[in-house]
């Protein structure tokens, strides 16, 4: 912070420049100056940044956070990008002016691009980071360390995949089917699209009569699939879904004409919603990257780096970056989800930081 | 429709200007031509859809099927056609409303959480689709309130309630999905009179109803009188600014409607419900032939306007158009009825 003071160029020199240098001076001095023994009697503030709290998968991130600072009696903060970037990396960069350094951070990038300004934010200012989801492929943890301990994602293909076996065993393994996919432009969309069209191959008797996009929303599924039963009738025996919203909005419309729990629902997330379908018969199955176990776990793990339980740079590189395994719900275990994870909140050690990683990240 | 054999000359109309909206189209140029390229501008839009119709039907014939008619138009059609009367009447006043989507998602908010839901242990009944829509309704007159009475931009204003509901909606709903369970909100989609489920009869009685105000009232007159020229309105002495809180709080009735139909066909409401409808309400009432600018349009418009976006998008489906061409065709759409129903020739300046 300090060294801003060497792009001042003398004849540049006006009143407000002397007062943000003065103290952006004044910051660094109490950050860096002061013994780090001063500083460590404060606990560090445990920072998530999320996209929104107004969609269900983020507000039940934040719930897994707060449980997990509630356990251990830290402060903990929720940022909000509100799906703009530049408030996103600000939010950030404030936070870290604010404790001094004294911070662990779990990020859900906005963007893929934002992860770079965030984690180099988070390098100069001595700040462990924990990223998820979005990150430039050119990006990687062990360029920073120990800083910038882990990058994790689920893998949209292996998911797609799944539920699609899950959908063409619930079909008899023939037939046809529809699909509904997400924006057609977003990553999640794309991965889970592949590992539909991958798993289709292995299952000759199954035919995909239409992909449509419902842009991940419940209303536009409702309303394709309605058309869907004008163009297919009798010949839809199963409907794919991207995500648990446009699933649910798929149900309502077979409801709606008195096919729900007679044609199979597969859909990603799980949703309250679904996962009640599931217990009903209607849907097959649904799949979640369990956000209460991120939004803790992803502040578990740069606290305990923070606390010098283990050295970022030493861990082995499978655990930088990762791919996570999803929990699965389907008709055999929906009534053990509903009651760990729905009517309560799971119990999840904290403490077993690598217990979820499942397989190296892919660039292609 | 009916009306428009009741209308004067377009050439003698232009000083009549408060009896019948068909007037407007005295602002069309040229001579002898100007009735027939005005006739064209009206049922421009509906013989756009008398062409998507027959062409949909040959391509595919199951586009006429009753079953489609019913669940893949009629059923999908319900809630916009709702959201666009109330849009229509300020549109016509030359004003906008962004607030749709924010005053919509409190609504459903209110449906189900008063109503039996997985989320608390209420039961109010009817009472929660009546206090929905009362508070769309406030919500409505607020929009014109703060337009009117703080004098800011209809644009602004209304964007602002937007996100003031979507906050509302997330706070209450605290972000997830809430379900409801009553059976009585349920049945709102699912039950059948005489073949069509209930939000097409909703939706018709909407309809017939802003037709009634438009036709009938002094409002509906008022409302042309004020997208016309506001200022000449004012100085005839049209109570311009309360019109204006009345359409906007009308607006609100007709989302609050929306949203109780919108509950009871998803079955659950979160504060992402309304994701989309603000730019399929404008779409429609833009395609059906409404100026953007006022004065000019009309309910029926609207009306066509809907079924010209739901048959595309129904269409669509039952062609099978690859997904990658339908936001496009969407988009071509707009502009090619923009282009059709802009009365160029009126206007010093296109912006």
């Amino acid at each position: 912070m300090t060294s801003r003071n060497n792009d001042f160029s003398v004849d540049q020199f006006n009143r407000r420049q002397v007062l943000t240098a003065a103290a952006a001076a004044g910051a660094g001095a109490l950050a860096g100056g002061l013994p780090f023994a001063v500083r460590a009697a404060t606990p560090p503030t445990l920072v998530t940044s999320i996209r929104s709290l107004s969609n269900p998968y983020h507000a039940v991130w934040k719930i897994g956070a707060d449980a997990f600072a509630k356990a251990i009696g830290m402060p903990n903060v929720t940022l909000v990008t509100e799906a703009n970037s530049e408030k996103g990396i600000s939010d950030i960069k404030a936070m870290i002016a604010k404790t001094g350094s004294n911070m662990v951070l779990s990020v859900d990038p906005n963007n893929t691009p934002d992860a770079r300004p965030i984690v180099e934010a988070c390098f100069k200012a001595k700040v462990y980071v924990v990223t998820w989801w979005n990150k430039p492929a050119d990006l990687h943890p062990w360029d920073f360390d120990p800083y910038y301990i882990s990058h994790i994602e689920f893998d949209g293909v292996t998911n797609g995949a799944y539920i699609s076996d899950q959908l063409f065993k619930a079909m008899g393994d023939e037939g046809g089917f529809v699909a509904v996919g997400g924006i057609l432009s977003d990553s999640a969309a794309i991965d889970r699209r592949k590992g539909l069209m991958a798993e289709l191959k292995k299952h000759p008797k199954i035919e995909l009569l239409d992909f449509q996009t419902g842009d991940w929303q419940s209303q536009k599924a409702f309303d394709i699939t309605s058309s869907w039963l004008t163009r297919f009738g009798d010949k839809i025996k199963g409907v794919w879904a991207a995500n648990d919203s446009m699933g649910t909005g798929v149900l309502e419309a077979l409801r709606a004409q008195g096919l729900a729990g007679k044609v199979p629902v597969v859909g990603i997330d799980g949703i309250p919603a679904a996962v009640q379908a599931v217990k009903a018969g209607e849907f097959v199955c649904t799949t979640t990257s369990d956000p209460y176990w991120q939004g803790g776990i992803g502040l578990s793990i740069p606290l305990q780096a923070l606390q010098g339980k283990f050295d970022p740079a030493k861990e082995q590189k499978l655990h930088r970056e990762f791919n996570a395994q999803t929990v699965k719900v389907t008709r055999d275990n929906v009534a053990d989800y509903i009651k760990n994870n729905v009517d309560s909140h799971p119990n999840i050690d904290w403490n077993n930081l690598w217990d979820r990683v499942a397989s190296p990240i892919v660039y292609d | 429709m009916a009306l428009a054999s009741q209308s004067a000359p377009p050439e003698a109309g232009a000083d009549s200007q408060v009896r019948t909206p068909r007037t407007k189209h005295s602002r069309a140029p040229g001579g002898g031509g100007s009735v027939w390229r005005a006739r064209l501008l009206e049922f421009g839009p509906l013989l756009v859809l008398i062409a998507l119709c027959l062409c949909l039907g040959a391509l595919n014939p199951s586009f006429f099927s009753f079953r489609n008619l019913v669940w893949g138009l009629a059923n999908s059609a319900a809630i916009p056609l709702i959201l666009a009367m109330g849009a229509t009447f300020i549109i016509l006043m030359g004003s906008i409303d962004l607030s749709v989507e924010g005053v919509l998602s409190v609504g459903a908010t209110i449906v189900v959480l008063l109503c039996i839901n997985d989320s608390n242990a209420n039961n109010f009944g009817w009472w929660g689709p009546l206090l929905a829509i009362a508070a769309c309704t406030a919500l409505g007159f607020l929009n014109g309130f703060v337009h009117v009475v703080l004098r800011i931009p209809s644009f602004m204003a209304t964007l602002g309630l937007w996100f003031v509901g979507l906050g509302i909606g997330t706070v209450a709903l605290g972000g997830s999905a809430v379900r409801v369970l009553d059976p009585h909100i349920r049945a709102l989609a699912f039950e059948r009179v005489l073949a069509f489920p209930l939000p097409v009869w909703f939706a018709a009685a909407a309809f017939l109803f802003a037709l009634f105000l438009e036709r009938r009232t002094r409002f509906g007159r008022y409302v042309y009188a004020i997208g016309g020229g506001e200022d000449i309105a004012e100085l005839s002495g049209v109570p311009v600014k309360r019109t204006r809180i009345l359409a906007f709080t009308l607006a609100g009735f007709f989302t609050g409607l929306a949203a109780v139909l919108a509950v009871a066909q998803l079955g659950q409401a979160n504060t992402t419900i309304a994701d989309g409808r603000m730019f399929m309400t404008v779409t429609a009432v833009v395609v059906g032939g409404t100026a953007l600018t006022g004065g000019w349009g009309g309910v029926g418009n609207s009306l066509v306007g809907v079924l010209i976006v739901q048959v595309l998008a129904n269409g669509m489906v039952l062609l099978g158009v690859s997904p990658y061409v339908h936001e496009a065709v969407q988009g071509l759409m707009i502009i090619a009825a923009v282009a059709l129903s802009i009365r160029r020739g009126g206007s010093l300046m296109i912006k």
